[in-house]
């Protein structure tokens, strides 16, 4: 992806903190997420990497600290504000979480169908343009989320988040689960829905490989805080342990 | 034997905390799902599809267990008041118990386990699988989309389920008087609708909305914290059938005391 130079922040992460009944989690979280600029967030299981998006998304609320989209703190922001500016957020669950009552089509209309009042045809009809973009077999619009493969469902997935072209994405280990070759295909979803909304990324990985293809830059949570951040290609070259240790278990030859 | 007892007292404490705690989460919840209702937007079509899943789907079960209940009220009465063994006894013990207690409660059990269970079920696998948290992050409000229908719904239903199977209660003890025990068609119908009260009617309607009240409120709340995956979903459901049915049968009796006491 293209480097970033002096864009607009649209997520500022400060001094965040959070525990569970007074077991620390995460603690001095800072980071800044650019116009255009695509994050990669890694980590042990366990680390804390999915906390830290939950508070960005607003489900959780840190102990301390501030997070900002678009300049707006939202930590104690009012309900209906708060709600006002998490749609310009497109996320995908770390297991897609379709609804399984509803059709694809449906998933992925789901918030620009309700928001805006939409036809069931003009419904179906945006499902579909979107379905295009990311190269999808229009077929699986009318089956349910049971009914298709899981890494299809991480599709649809996708699909859902980039639906109403929201500015800022954030992916929650979306090639978790998946083999190697349907992970580079989300991979490429993820560049291609990232070009369509023309916006930023955050992305939740352990997948080192996944960090090379879609990220500009890159952060490691480790011992509750970012321990190490840069580019991918400083990653690769990163004499940090815990670095190595990722970048070797999960493919060697990238490290070579 | 000092820590013994120290950790026996702790103990109990604990649990009593426990249990103050999930009493004020839960009046929370209540109260929360309450101004929802009140609430726009309001998803009409939503409600309209719980209200066929609670009360017309439900019929089967309900009209079956009222119907088999008026027919053994009418037999045991028999048997039970053998000095009594009229039409007059017969009829007035059938409908009265039916009215004002078997009725809605057997209705509220049925739906309790029927209904209950699924809600809490449905709303536990959406929680733990992160449903709920995509539902909020898509810009529409859990608690009004999943659980306002339902409430409001379960409220409307089950007062109709209770008068439809009050009807087929006593039509089953009607049945048993007639072609059993060979008492006259006519004295029965007429004991039957003499005997008939305005107040075991709308205490029964009030039975009803009170428990349709409880068991989606109840069945809601269990399903929406559950948590531990597969184990949290078995274990929300069978609380939410167990809670419904413990604080059904006790608010029968505490209504019954305010209408009859």
């Amino acid at each position: 992806m293209s480097k970033i130079h002096n864009k607009k922040i649209v997520i500022e992460v400060s001094n965040l903190r959070k525990s569970f009944n007074g077991n620390l989690i995460l603690k001095d979280i800072n980071f800044k997420l650019f116009e255009g600029e695509s994050l990669a967030i890694i980590g042990a299981s366990g680390s804390g990497k999915s906390v830290l998006l939950k508070n960005i998304i607003g489900l959780l609320t840190p102990d301390n600290g501030s997070i900002k989209i678009n300049n707006i703190n939202i930590v104690n922001l009012p309900r209906v504000a708060k709600e006002n500016l998490l749609l310009e957020l497109g996320i995908t669950f770390q297991h897609g979480a379709l609804f399984d009552s509803l059709k694809n089509w449906e998933n992925i209309v789901f918030k620009v169908k309700n928001r805006k009042k939409l036809s069931k045809k003009d419904a179906g009809i945006l499902a579909l343009s979107i379905i295009k973009k990311l190269g999808l077999e229009p077929q699986i619009l009318d089956l349910y989320p049971s009914e298709i493969s899981g890494g299809m469902q991480k599709r649809v997935a996708i699909a859902r988040a980039i639906c109403g072209d929201p500015k800022i994405l954030l992916f929650d280990e979306p090639t978790s689960g998946l083999d190697p070759v349907t992970g580079s295909l989300i991979d490429e979803l993820i560049i291609t829905a990232v070009k369509t909304v023309g916006g930023s990324a955050i992305t939740i990985t352990h997948d080192m490989a996944s960090v090379c293809r879609i990220a500009d830059k890159v952060i490691l949570i480790d011992n509750k805080t970012i321990s190490w951040s840069g580019t991918p290609k400083e990653m690769l070259k990163s004499k940090n342990s815990r670095i190595q240790e990722f970048i070797q278990s999960t493919n060697p030859k990238l490290f070579q | 034997m000092t820590s013994f007892i120290l950790n026996f007292w702790g103990s109990i404490g604990r649990k009593c905390l426990n249990f103050i705690s999930l009493l004020g989460h839960f009046f929370l919840f209540f109260v929360q799902i309450i101004s929802w209702i009140f609430r726009p937007p309001w998803y009409f079509k939503r409600i309209l599809l719980q209200i066929l899943d609670i009360g017309y789907f439900s019929l089967p079960v309900v009209g079956l267990t009222t119907f088999f209940s008026g027919m053994v009220l009418a037999l045991q009465t028999y048997n039970g008041f053998t000095d009594f063994n009229n039409e007059t006894t017969v009829a007035r013990v059938v409908l009265t118990s039916i009215t004002r207690e078997l009725g809605p409660v057997l209705t509220g059990l049925m739906v309790a386990g029927r209904i209950g269970a699924k809600m809490a079920a449905e709303i536990a696998t959406m929680k733990v699988t992160e449903q709920i948290d995509a539902l909020g992050t898509l810009g529409t409000r859990p608690m009004q989309y999943l659980i306002a229908p339902k409430v409001i719904a379960a409220v409307i239903c089950i007062p109709f389920l209770v008068m439809i199977g009050n009807t087929i209660g006593i039509l089953g003890g009607y049945i048993i008087a007639i072609y059993k025990l060979n008492f006259n068609p006519n004295i029965y119908l007429y004991a039957t609708v003499e005997y008939l009260q305005w107040i075991d009617i709308v205490q029964g309607f009030v039975k009803a909305a009170i428990f349709g009240l409880i068991i989606s409120m109840v069945s809601c709340y269990f399903g929406y914290n559950a948590s531990k995956g597969a184990e949290g979903v078995g274990y929300a459901t069978t609380a939410s059938v167990v809670i419904s049915s413990i604080m059904i049968l006790t608010s029968t009796y505490i209504i019954t005391a305010l209408f009859f006491g």
